[in-house]
């Protein structure tokens, strides 16, 4: 970008523009288009999160300059130099999504890939959260791939804002974001702190996001993160179990016994659950309680038959002491 | 022959004894990793493909010139989902990288915009 004048790059993105929107195919922005039909609810027509800082980007490595971006608009303190060894790779002279994706979890932030289109997009940023996007700035057939960070737009006036390469502000037309974005079919990430949820996150898309993340988060990262999934959607198994993982590491035993409760009370028949929580009780010393749900765990058919035959010998060790 | 089978049987069952030793860490518990691959309907045998699967890449990223150290780290950042997703695709994946090129696109789109517009 650096030979590129910006007037001139912006003209010519106009120019794209006005003849796109002159030969009006809605096959090529069709999210744009639909966009004119279908706002999404709860979202003004005008925002920019003008505090996010800006990194700009040293020879093909936007990959670590946009993450640097949102990570410390997510509150962590790192530059792109720190992240070149996390997410750069040499041979490739650029960045991959995935890693892209790894490396917040190495600071303690949660990453999530969010749903590929206009409205998650625009959603996220009226929640305060900028979005790292993976444009193609290619012609025609040959690819140029391209990490920015989306931190506004005005769609009255129809432009998109960008913290992109070097340029701290840079504004591109609705509908050429949406050429870049479209052949990347719409990629697109967040990074938010253990405990926030990304606006658009659903149950099933978001689990997975904390279970990466929980492999190698602080205990206390980890529980902030599960808390704030099980308050949004209470009782869910694998959350549930978890967190009373978490807490148990903690030697919180009976913080991990509520959990692990409740979250048997929605999941009744769930054998690692029951498992668990019969391991909390009789390291509490309560071991009728404790043989009670294993037995219980027993009943079940289910995949952890061995593990629970392990904790049920060891609960009725500690019995005959 | 026999130090490649040894060095085979060495490649599979290093990595199958750390996770082993790892899903057992705390003895009457069932660890969360374990839960979620069973959820996602993947057998204990797995959690073995998934070590030497991280190996892999670990591997593959040390080829693309990530040092060592680096490329453990990074590794382990990544879900056993993104380990496999990735597993063959880094040299082909797409790549976020500079706008050497754009810049001379730019450079064409400058001189037809000059010379040929009008």
């Amino acid at each position: 970008m650096s030979a590129t004048p910006t007037g001139i790059g912006r003209r010519w993105l106009q120019w794209l523009a006005l003849a796109l929107s002159l030969t009006g195919c809605a096959q090529f922005v069709p999210q744009t288009i639909a966009l004119r039909g279908d706002w999404p609810s709860g979202v003004p027509r005008a925002i920019e999160l003008r505090d996010v800082p800006f990194f700009p980007q040293t020879a093909y490595q936007c990959g670590p300059a946009a993450l640097a971006t949102t990570m410390n608009a997510a509150g962590a303190q790192v530059l792109p130099d720190d992240l070149v060894a996390q997410v750069y790779l040499p041979a490739r002279q650029g960045s991959l999504q995935l890693e892209m994706l790894a490396a917040p979890r190495r600071h303690g932030l949660v990453s999530w890939q969010i749903p590929p289109d206009y409205s998650s997009l625009l959603s996220e940023l009226a929640a305060g959260h900028p979005v790292l996007v993976l444009q193609d700035l290619g012609i025609g057939p040959l690819r140029q791939w391209h990490y920015a960070v989306v931190v506004g737009f005005d769609y009255a006036a129809g432009d998109v804002v960008l913290r992109s390469g070097e340029n701290q502000r840079q504004v591109m037309p609705f509908t050429v974001f949406e050429l870049t974005w479209r052949r990347s079919d719409y990629w697109a990430m967040v990074v938010t702190p253990p405990g926030v949820i990304p606006a658009n996150a659903t149950q099933a898309s978001y689990l997975p996001a904390l279970l990466a993340f929980d492999r190698n988060a602080t205990p206390q990262a980890a529980r902030t993160a599960w808390q704030a999934f099980l308050s949004r959607w209470p009782g869910h198994a694998l959350a549930s179990l978890a967190l009373g993982n978490r807490l148990y590491g903690e030697r919180n035993l009976t913080g991990a016994e509520s959990v692990l409760r409740a979250g048997i009370q929605t999941h009744p028949a769930s054998t690692e659950m029951l498992n668990n929580l019969a391991q909390v009780l009789a390291e509490q010393g309560r071991n009728d309680e404790a043989l009670g749900v294993i037995e219980r765990a027993a009943a079940q058919p289910g995949s952890f038959a061995a593990e629970v035959a392990t904790t049920r010998a060891g609960i009725l060790q500690r019995m005959a002491r | 022959m026999k130090s490649v089978t040894m060095k085979m049987l060495c490649r599979f069952l290093i990595p199958a004894m750390l996770t082993l030793s790892l899903q057992t860490a705390s003895a009457g518990i069932i660890a969360t990793d374990q839960a979620a691959a069973v959820a996602n309907a993947q057998p204990d045998r797995t959690l073995v493909l998934a070590a030497l699967e991280r190996n892999d890449i670990r591997d593959q990223l040390q080829a693309q010139g990530v040092d060592p150290a680096d490329a453990r780290a990074r590794v382990a950042a990544m879900s056993d989902l993104e380990v496999r997703t990735l597993a063959g695709t880094i040299g082909t994946a797409p790549v976020g990288a500079d706008a050497t090129f754009l810049a001379l696109v730019a450079a064409g789109v400058l001189v037809w915009y000059v010379f040929y517009r009008k």
